[in-house]
């Protein structure tokens, strides 16, 4: 999914560039301290999800995650999905530091746009109701992010069609992981901490008081 | 967040983490050297698979120029005689935004003879008795012996190299911790 140092065009490099600094300046304003350490934990399950492959014939894919960072961050999932993209480039030489602008454009927008998308439904009262729109949220954000990458190496010259074709096919097996592991996160957090997700509903703290006597 | 949410969510950390194998085959790797008269290279992904047969590669000039397009075999390796003392550069897409580049210096290429002169030395050559074996030719063997033998080593550097290993992790994670406990200094204060 990361896209490497010279596959894509200049204006394409630096328009994805300039996009990706005004998020971060967007997301930087939103964060305030009570969203430090939900920031700082999706940064860090986003820089470890990208170690965990799916095979698929020639190449293999990795999690990505940015469907549940959006989900619960919202617009800080910018500078939360950045630091996690650059420590992937200078640690692990994932796509590179002049494409790092672009990569986090490409994951942390549609991260961004699942949380104006489904983060309502996420929080609504039925739960299983809710675990759908995290699973189509989880789907939804690959599905986005593929569709970008796609359309970036389009406009750096590779044909649109087959390389969407060639990307989003290859990232079916990917959304339908995120998908459950999305609908797992957020049941789980609608348990535990609700508040993470926006919700005040009184019923569901007394779940919250119960559960970690069950988890213990 | 509390004490307890932070450390579910080391756990799931740490669960991601075991789940995910030693290896990346993620980035696309690319190497090129000289054997005998022409140059060989393979293309692969960092895990140690070999690109796909059939995989062109492009072989460049320092100007951008074009030399050339050689398809990558059943073994993910391509051969390419160069024709002329530059820099030759090898490029190869593998779709997707998966690119690889190196690039030979001109003194690693092999020694450049006209094409026209190869062939015509190559046929009698080969027609020769091996009894007959001379010292050229022996060395041309051997060092084609000696590169199919340090094949595997090569490759296996080149997985090593790109390889992951956990303190590379570790230390990702604590750069992380880091990085939001400063935030976290920056933004009390500023209250």
């Amino acid at each position: 999914m990361h896209i490497v140092d010279g596959a894509l065009s200049l204006p394409v490099l630096l328009g994805g560039t300039t996009l990706a600094i005004s998020g971060l300046v967007v997301g930087t304003r939103a964060l305030d301290l009570a969203r430090i350490p939900a920031a700082g934990l999706l940064s860090a399950v986003f820089f470890v999800a990208s170690l965990v492959h799916v095979p698929i014939g020639p190449s293999s894919l990795h999690l990505i995650m940015n469907g549940l960072a959006g989900l619960v961050l919202g617009w800080v999932a910018f500078p939360a999905l950045f630091i996690g993209l650059m420590l992937q480039a200078l640690l692990f030489g994932f796509g590179g530091l002049t494409v790092l602008g672009v990569n986090t454009l490409n994951i942390a927008l549609p991260a961004v746009a699942v949380y104006y998308l489904c983060r309502r439904g996420v929080a609504g009262p039925q739960a299983s109701l809710a675990a759908l729109w995290a699973a189509s949220a989880g789907a939804l954000a690959i599905a986005l992010t593929a569709l970008m990458v796609a359309a970036e190496l389009a406009l750096s010259g590779e044909a649109f069609i087959p390389a969407a074709q060639l990307v989003l096919l290859s990232h079916v097996p990917v959304m339908v992981i995120e998908g459950f592991a999305c609908a797992a996160a957020v049941t789980l957090i609608r348990r535990a901490r609700p508040e993470v997700l926006g919700m005040t509903a009184a019923p569901s703290s007394e779940v919250a008081t119960q559960a970690p006597q069950v988890a213990s | 967040m509390s004490a307890r949410s932070l450390s579910f969510g080391a756990l799931v950390a740490l669960l991601l983490m075991w789940l995910a194998p030693p290896a990346l085959a993620h980035k696309v790797v690319m190497s090129a050297w000289a054997l005998g008269e022409e140059i060989e290279g393979e293309v692969g992904f960092s895990s140690g698979e070999m690109a796909a047969p059939g995989t062109e590669v492009d072989i460049l000039g320092p100007d951008g120029e074009r030399f050339g397009t050689v398809a990558v075999d059943d073994e993910g390796l391509f051969r390419f005689r160069p024709r002329q003392a530059v820099p030759h550069t090898f490029r190869a897409n593998l779709g997707a935004g998966h690119l690889a580049e190196t690039t030979l210096a001109v003194d690693e290429l092999p020694p450049i003879t006209a094409p026209a002169s190869v062939s015509a030395e190559a046929a009698p050559s080969a027609a020769a008795p091996p009894s007959a074996l001379t010292p050229e030719a022996l060395q041309a063997l051997i060092a084609t012996a000696v590169q199919r033998e340090i094949r595997p080593l090569r490759r296996e550097l080149t997985r090593l190299r790109n390889s992951q290993r956990l303190h590379d992790i570790l230390g990702g994670l604590g750069y992380i911790a880091g990085i939001f406990g400063l935030l976290f200094f920056v933004y009390a204060r500023r209250r």
